[in-house]
């Protein structure tokens, strides 16, 4: 024998007709994505769709119901809210992704650790976990903030950063266990693999579905959390503006009875949760369907 | 010619923990050495410790107590290990029992094998690597376009072809192929043991193998040690142990084997072995020309 000389053997493929496929767009959540596509592209490009500039009060044009001039009207410090919308919209959004990087970054590395760790120190990271996630997140926000001082917006991306990786942790160590004793991670460490080229090659592909719908819904409690903090004082100051700093100001408009002042970023906010809830749950679906076929 | 130690290995013992207080003891003071350039069959019953014995070989297991030597490198030591490292990991490769959990589902073929290949930075570019993973598909049996295939789409015999590729792509020094061929059908078993004996002939490396059938360990292996209950009981050139087998569970596990001769066959009696009691002190004898029982202490031939 030979190097070359082996024999092959076993069933050779022959070549089908071709059959028509179902149209890619079946079932998929185009319209949520379209919508908050073009809210997305509003923002970015905010700068060339801005009638006014967001941050000019005009103390004679406060409170204005929407006309010609004021698409959406104008709050009660005089500012168009129309421009505020997309530019407000560029902070909300980028706290919802920079806190979710953030967040997330530690949940892959945290949870990767603790199920790759040993029993012991395996359970003393879970219960840290938990004792994280049995304190009320507004209590830890609120010292963080403290802590921080005046609040901006990568000092808020953080805190919110920081105060929610640890469900998805959970999640990731579960997974991490469960194939951290297959004989392929096993193969992987034989060759030389190190942590890094294991959670890279190994885990994460298998731990990825089982996020994805938390990741998206991060993105979602980021921007609500930031909402939620700026409408009750104790976020974003006024003078920077976002979705949830323009909501503070509803008390203010609605005893001067300006509705649209709290109804435009209002529907913005919730339009947006919408669709970034409704990919969210089809990505769900997606690896429901994609792990019962394996 | 003269024969150099690859791997040595001095009561090597290895407990599995099941509870607090209850362990099985997989592994009991194994001891024996592995020669450059042999073929070493580890033949035993199932559950007998073989494949501990593999995982332990390849520091996927830290052994309870005893010590394995590679190249005079206490690999059970910790500060050894790390300092050799690149090295053991590329001279050492494996093939597990079972080529279904060895490979990851998500990976294709080709990344499976250009996996090793890329930690241990073997190919400068791409192309070559391209190169060198058909060349061990081909190795195998395997056609190209297999490589663009994943593991749940291919036979459980392409799979372990596969994990054989992903060993020998290596060309490592040491390979520990764990039951490699059990899945296969007999031709391509015979073709799989074949390329083993013409890699040993060619490419000097070393083999321990580890199997169930008796036939082909003997074609096969320069020597062979049986395996009972996590001992190794005894260890022989093959031609020796298969015609003056010593220890009584070696007797019985030859005397299953099938003989071609129907005269002969007929009258064949399969012996059977009682067992004996191995928790009393067991010495690990050389009874002349390489040829190592256990034997209770005070037996002397
Ligand atoms: N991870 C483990 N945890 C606990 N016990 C184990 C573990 N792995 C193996 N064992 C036990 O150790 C003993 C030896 O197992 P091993 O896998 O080495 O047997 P084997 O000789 O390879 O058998 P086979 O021929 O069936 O592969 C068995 O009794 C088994 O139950
Ligand atoms: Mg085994």
């Amino acid at each position: 024998m030979t190097d070359n000389d082996f024999v092959l053997v076993g069933i050779k493929p022959i070549k089908l007709p071709e059959t028509i496929n179902p149209p890619w767009w079946r079932g998929r959540p185009l319209f949520s994505a379209a919508i908050l596509a073009l809210i997305i592209l509003g923002c970015i490009f905010a700068n060339s769709i801005m009638t006014k500039d967001p941050t000019f009060m005009d103390l004679l044009n406060y409170s204005k119901a929407p006309n010609s001039e004021f698409l959406f009207g104008t709050d009660t410090l005089g500012r168009d809210i129309f421009s505020m919308i997309w530019y407000g919209g560029r902070i909300s959004l980028f706290i919802g992704v920079v806190a979710t990087l953030i967040s997330t970054t530690i949940a892959v590395i945290f949870g990767s650790i603790s199920g790759l760790a040993p029993d012991w120190l395996d359970t003393l990271m879970m219960r840290l976990t938990e004792i994280f996630l049995s304190v009320p997140t507004l209590l830890v926000v609120v010292i963080l903030q403290a802590i921080l001082g005046k609040a901006n917006t990568v000092s808020i991306s953080i805190v919110i950063g920081v105060t929610s990786w640890m469900s998805i942790a959970k999640v990731i160590r579960t997974e991490v266990r469960q194939i951290r004793n297959s004989e392929y991670v096993i193969a992987s460490g034989c060759m030389g693999g190190g942590f890094f080229h294991i959670l890279r090659k190994h885990l994460a592909p298998n731990f990825v579905s089982s996020i994805m719908f938390m990741v998206v819904m991060n993105i979602r409690t980021a921007i609500v959390s930031e909402s939620t903090l700026s409408f009750m004082g104790i976020g974003l100051p006024l003078e920077i503006i976002s979705w949830g700093s323009m909501l503070s100001l509803s008390e203010k408009a609605l005893l001067s009875g300006s509705w649209h002042v709290i109804l435009v970023p209002g529907v913005f906010l919730t339009v947006t949760l919408m669709c970034i809830t409704n990919i969210g749950n089809y990505l769900r679906s997606e690896v429901n369907r994609k792990e019962s076929n394996m | 010619m003269e024969t150099k130690t690859l791997v040595e290995i001095n009561n090597l013992t290895h407990l599995f923990r099941l509870t607090k207080s209850v362990a099985i003891k997989a592994l009991s003071d194994v001891s024996f050495s592995i020669n450059q350039g042999e073929i070493l069959g580890i033949v035993g019953e199932s559950g007998s410790g073989k494949s501990t014995l593999a995982r332990c070989l390849m520091n996927i297991h830290k052994p309870y107590k005893g010590e394995i030597f590679y190249k005079g490198i206490n690999i059970c030591d910790k500060k050894q290990f790390a300092a050799n490292k690149k090295m053991l990991q590329k001279n050492r490769q494996i093939i597990f029992q079972d080529s279904n959990s060895s490979l990851n589902q998500r990976m294709s073929i080709r990344e499976i094998l250009a996996e090793p290949l890329e930690i241990q930075k073997l190919f400068k570019t791409a192309a070559e690597r391209e190169e060198h993973m058909r060349y061990h598909m081909s190795f195998v049996g395997l056609e190209p376009r297999f490589l663009d295939l994943y593991p749940p789409e291919i036979s459980g015999g392409q799979r372990q072809r596969v994990s054989i590729a992903r060993a020998l792509e290596m060309r490592p020094e040491l390979l520990v192929a764990d039951e490699p061929v059990a899945s296969l059908d007999v031709s391509i078993q015979a073709q799989i043991i074949n390329l083993f004996k013409h890699l040993q002939e060619e490419h000097h490396f070393t083999l321990l193998f580890i199997a169930h059938d008796l036939a082909m360990v003997e074609f096969l292996c320069d020597r062979v040690g049986v395996m009972y209950h996590g001992h190794l009981v005894e260890l022989a050139e093959t031609k020796e142990l298969f015609n003056n087998p010593v220890h009584a569970y070696t007797k019985a596990l030859l005397s299953a084997i099938p003989v071609p001769d129907p005269r002969i066959e007929r009258g064949r009696k399969i012996l059977e072995f009682e067992g004996v009691d191995m928790t009393v002190r067991h010495d690990f004898n050389d009874i002349g020309n390489g040829h190592f029982v256990l034997q209770d202490e005070g037996v002397t031939v």
